[in-house]
């Protein structure tokens, strides 16, 4: 590892020279801008990336860099200037984790975090500051986002996925959600560090201090209102404009416009970047959850503060906008396929119905621990309980959180997924074996279906009797 | 009169031809240089239009000296217009000479069926028959038997909806029929769900961790068909320079299926796995190395880079030590022969990006290779190299300034990420020698095209340079 301090030590040469590359740039935006543009960032990336030994680019290299993807001038700028974003973060990490100690012994040294403090970052330091000069309504997306500007950019997302007309996804959608990719990115490479030292350590500043933290704190933005926006794209995204690309060709083909390569660029492409920001709000999803149950424990351990705020946990959110709004129970869960959270959800949704049982009194931290596959399946095993089950929450809806809940299960007992933390997944897959569970599932259908002799069986739920029955044939 | 009236007939002769170039640049941004032409443009119409208006109120005045005048006047239009006209084609000119792109795919060819009846018999569906659930999920044994299609599309669910993968891997085996049907699946269907959910299958049983028995592997040729149905051209480089106009006009110039971002993940990932599952031969390798570049160069799959970066990586990572300085080397020559020496060629070396040892290897090998072909009488070693550069004098008139571009930057690229130049200081001095002679002959007024491009470039590295 080098010495962080050198390597951000600032080269003024390399940055004057290739500032300089810019000076031509004006507001026309003709073809030898972009060149210079593109030359620009070619220029950096031989002196930073290159070399083995490269220095980081100054805040002004990469403010203007950032600029770049921000205006999105053509598809060549905007990927030419996101992949350089990354790979600049890559050799160059704001937080990362350093061992203690000689780096032979990982195992038994504690990590510690370093953070670079005077790195460059595309968030407004603090999140909050720059907004109250400009209006949130005339921003034009230019320098360093705060945390309004990262709720706008979302709701732009929005629009995308409303929009029906092709020619309107051109470069500007295109350019907003490798934006959001981007500036999620750099959340996680600010948290993810910062929250698996906090478990080792339960130094709760690491994560008040976090970028996530920050942003979501903040008051300029309302937090419901853009987790509801998260979880419109998810839903929505991925599905909206499959089989609009084809059409975009064959009537290109058939009005034999000429070549335009942007536009031809941006249709190509649009599916495959669409579904890259339909992840990206996924982890960032799951990194919330993730924050709320850090802060969850710190809160229990007495190490936060009244200026830490009090923030609805984001799993209890969801549920209820998967409770009010069913159109999105379906599609979300059909996106949503981390398997530790997603389980979490679907067994709460479950348990906010189940009757508990009344000698146990809710602890006052509204604990989960009862709340497993196993518990929930056996629920389904006697039939009064299946129908005050089934009362509440209807056969169609007990049926999709069954087999959503069955093959979360699955991915992690096959730890296809790579859980962050083995800990965790044992925790929720613990209790039962794989055969018991995959014998559950079929009895709570068997269940179902004698409670409920008009039950019509979905697809989806079809494929997880099957999946059940197939694995209970090989495995026994 | 028919005099006069001769050269506006073919003024107006001549502003037909300009409209397409016209409607053609405003489907691109406007910029002002196309407003400005559109208002000369109009302008022009409106003294035409006047002076026609004129000349029918001449028929009937007959006065020769407003004649002498009139005609002065349209000398200036037909010039006016002349000018605009030219102005015009140098802004398209300009255009095709500054960016790069060759199409490398041509029409598709009709895709295989995706029927595959040996399905029916896989033994997932056939252990399930005899299962006593199927009351349950009623998939008849007897559909199954006999009617292909409800077995697939039962199958078709569990691959969209992802339970295939979960039980792939709770059994750890996937059976030759399942593996082949979902790689057709996978590079043929039309349908996106489909196509996405089979990559991912691909995918995830390529890089799992899990012991997952696969019985049956893509091959090479698999591969390379359905680049073909794809459309794309496998000499695409070497006729581009030939009959570049025919596919520049070419309306449905081809645009490959969106299964081609399956079929990029497909080959990043069968590569990773060299280790457990030797796919593809050394050879095989560095021909889909030579595809993958030759896919940056075509500016309809510009929003896909990062995939092809990913897959340019991994295919850069199957090659073994032993093999890749040969390897390298091998594909270098072969893209090198084909590429046009235009900005094409500078587009290929930079897609390669210089993020590790073996990157930057192919990036300076292939920066190499490109410039021993550009020249025409034969050198070799990079002395000769870096004396015949600066041997050219680039203040003479006759001195093409787009190929010294070219050369500039393949030169900085060659010796930038070259392992093998490091002790050898002569050559660094002879690169600063005939930088200085790039940005110090060259005047800041000189007008030619790339002239001021040559300069900067060469006095941003020299700047560079110096400080080494």
């Amino acid at each position: 590892m080098e010495n962080p301090s050198r390597r951000r030590v600032s080269n003024r040469g390399i940055e004057e020279n290739t500032l300089a590359i810019l000076d031509a740039t004006g507001v026309k935006d003709t073809q030898d801008d972009n060149d210079d543009r593109l030359a620009f960032l070619e220029a950096v990336r031989a002196a930073s990336i290159v070399p083995e030994h490269g220095t980081p680019p100054t805040n002004k290299m990469l403010d203007a860099i950032f600029k770049i993807l921000q205006s999105g001038k053509s598809v060549e700028l905007i990927m030419a200037s996101y992949q350089l974003l990354s790979e600049i973060d890559k050799h160059f990490p704001r937080v990362y984790l350093s061992d203690v100690g000689t780096s032979d012994s990982s195992c038994s040294t504690p990590l510690e975090v370093v953070v670079v403090q005077e790195a460059w970052s595309p968030f407004v330091p603090g999140l909050d500051i720059a907004s109250s000069e400009r209006e949130a309504a005339d921003r034009k997306f230019d320098g360093p986002i705060d945390s309004s500007g990262f709720h706008l950019l979302i709701q732009n997302l929005v629009q995308v996925t409303e929009e029906t007309n092709f020619q309107a996804l051109g470069l500007k959608s295109m350019g907003n959600m490798l934006l959001f990719q981007y500036l999620v990115n750099v959340l996680e490479g600010d948290f993810l560090p910062r929250n698996s030292v906090y478990r080792e350590t339960m130094n709760w500043n690491l994560l008040r201090e976090s970028l996530l933290n920050m942003l979501l704190g903040s008051r300029r933005i309302s937090y419901k209102g853009l987790i509801k926006d998260c979880l419109f794209i998810v839903s929505t995204l991925c599905h909206v404009h499959v089989g609009f690309v084809d059409d975009v060709r064959s009537s290109e083909n058939s009005a034999a416009k000429p070549y335009k390569d942007s536009d031809t660029a941006v249709a190509v492409a649009l599916l495959e970047v669409e579904k890259c920001t339909c992840i990206a709000i996924q982890r960032l999803l799951v990194m919330i959850m993730e924050l709320d149950m850090s802060k969850k424990k710190a809160d229990m351990e007495g190490h936060t503060t009244r200026a830490d705020g009090v923030r609805t946990p984001l799993v209890e959110i969801i549920l209820d906008e998967l409770t009010y709004n069913k159109d999105i129970l379906s599609p979300f869960l059909q996106v949503f396929d981390e398997p530790k959270w997603k389980l979490e959800i679907v067994l709460q949704y479950f348990w906010k119905y189940i009757a508990k049982p009344s000698v146990r009194t809710r602890r006052s931290n509204g604990s989960t621990d009862d709340a497993t596959l196993d518990g929930v399946l056996k629920c389904f095993s006697n039939s009064t309980s299946t129908k005050s089950i089934i009362k509440k929450i209807s056969t169609g809806v007990a049926q999709l959180l069954l087999a959503h809940a069955f093959q979360a299960y699955l991915s992690l007992s096959s730890q296809q997924h790579p859980v962050k933390s083995l800990a965790d997944s044992e925790e929720v897959v613990r209790g039962s074996s794989l055969v018991e569970i995959c014998k559950s599932v079929i009895s709570a259908f068997h269940s179902l279906r004698r409670t409920d002799e008009h039950m019509e069986i979905l697809p989806f739920e079809k494929e997880a009797l099957f999946t059940a029955a197939t694995i209970l044939s090989t495995k026994s | 009169m028919m005099d006069t009236d001769g050269p506006l007939d073919f003024e107006s002769e001549d502003l037909i031809p300009v409209s397409p170039v016209l409607t053609k640049k405003r489907k691109k941004i406007i910029g002002l240089d196309d407003l400005l032409t559109d208002f000369y443009k109009e302008q022009g119409k409106a003294i035409e239009r006047e002076s026609k208006q004129k000349k029918v109120k001449k028929n009937h005045n007959w006065d020769d000296e407003d004649d002498t005048t009139q005609t002065i006047k349209e000398a200036k239009l037909s010039q006016f217009v002349d000018d605009c006209q030219q102005k015009m084609e140098a802004i398209s000119g300009e255009d095709e000479i500054s960016s790069w792109g060759i199409p490398v795919f041509g029409n598709q060819k009709t895709p295989p069926s995706l029927a595959f009846p040996e399905l029916g018999s896989c033994m997932l569906l056939q252990s399930f028959m005899k299962n006593e659930i199927n009351s349950l999920v009623e998939l008849s044994g007897e559909k199954v038997h006999f009617c292909h299609v409800a077995g697939e599309t039962f199958l078709d669910g569990l691959l969209v909806n992802g339970w295939l993968s979960k039980l792939v891997f709770t059994c750890g085996h996937v059976e030759k029929s399942v593996a082949k049907w979902t790689f057709n699946l996978m590079l043929y269907s039309s349908e996106e769900e489909v196509r996405t959910a089979a990559s991912d299958f691909w995918c995830g049983i390529l890089s799992s961790k899990n012991e997952v028995k696969i019985d049956w592997f893509p091959s090479y040729s698999e591969l390379k068909r359905a680049l073909e149905t794809y459309g794309f051209l496998f000499d695409s480089l070497s006729n581009f320079s030939s009959n570049s106009e025919l596919v520049h006009t070419d309306s449905d110039c081809g645009r490959p299926p969106q299964n081609i971002r399956a079929w990029i993940k497909l080959v990043g990932g069968c590569c990773q796995v060299r280790c457990k599952h030797s796919i593809f031969s050394t050879s095989e390798a560095e021909d889909l190395l030579g595809v993958i570049i030759c896919l940056f160069l075509d500016r309809q799959l510009q929003g896909l880079s990062m995939l092809m970066y990913e897959c340019l990586l991994s295919v850069i990572s199957f090659f073994t030590e032993e093999e890749w300085d040969n390897s390298c080397e091998k594909v270098a020559k072969s893209l090198a022969c084909r590429v046009p020496r235009d900005l094409n060629c500078l587009r290929m070396v930079e897609c390669i990006l210089g993020v590790d040892a073996r990157s930057k290897l192919l990036k300076s090998t292939v920066a190499f290779e490109i410039l021993i072909f550009c020249f025409d009488k034969e050198v070799s070693g990079a002395e000769e190299i870096l004396r015949f550069l600066i041997s050219i004098n680039v203040k003479e008139r006759s001195c093409d300034l787009f190929k010294m571009y070219i050369y500039l930057v393949l030169t900085e690229n060659w010796l930038l990420t070259t392992p093998f130049l490091e002790d050898k200081p002569v050559i660094y001095e002879m690169w600063g020698v005939y930088l200085r002679n790039c940005s110090c002959q060259i005047t800041s007024t000189d007008l030619r095209t790339y002239a001021s491009k040559v300069r900067n470039r060469a006095s941003y590295l020299l700047q560079d340079t110096v400080k080494k």
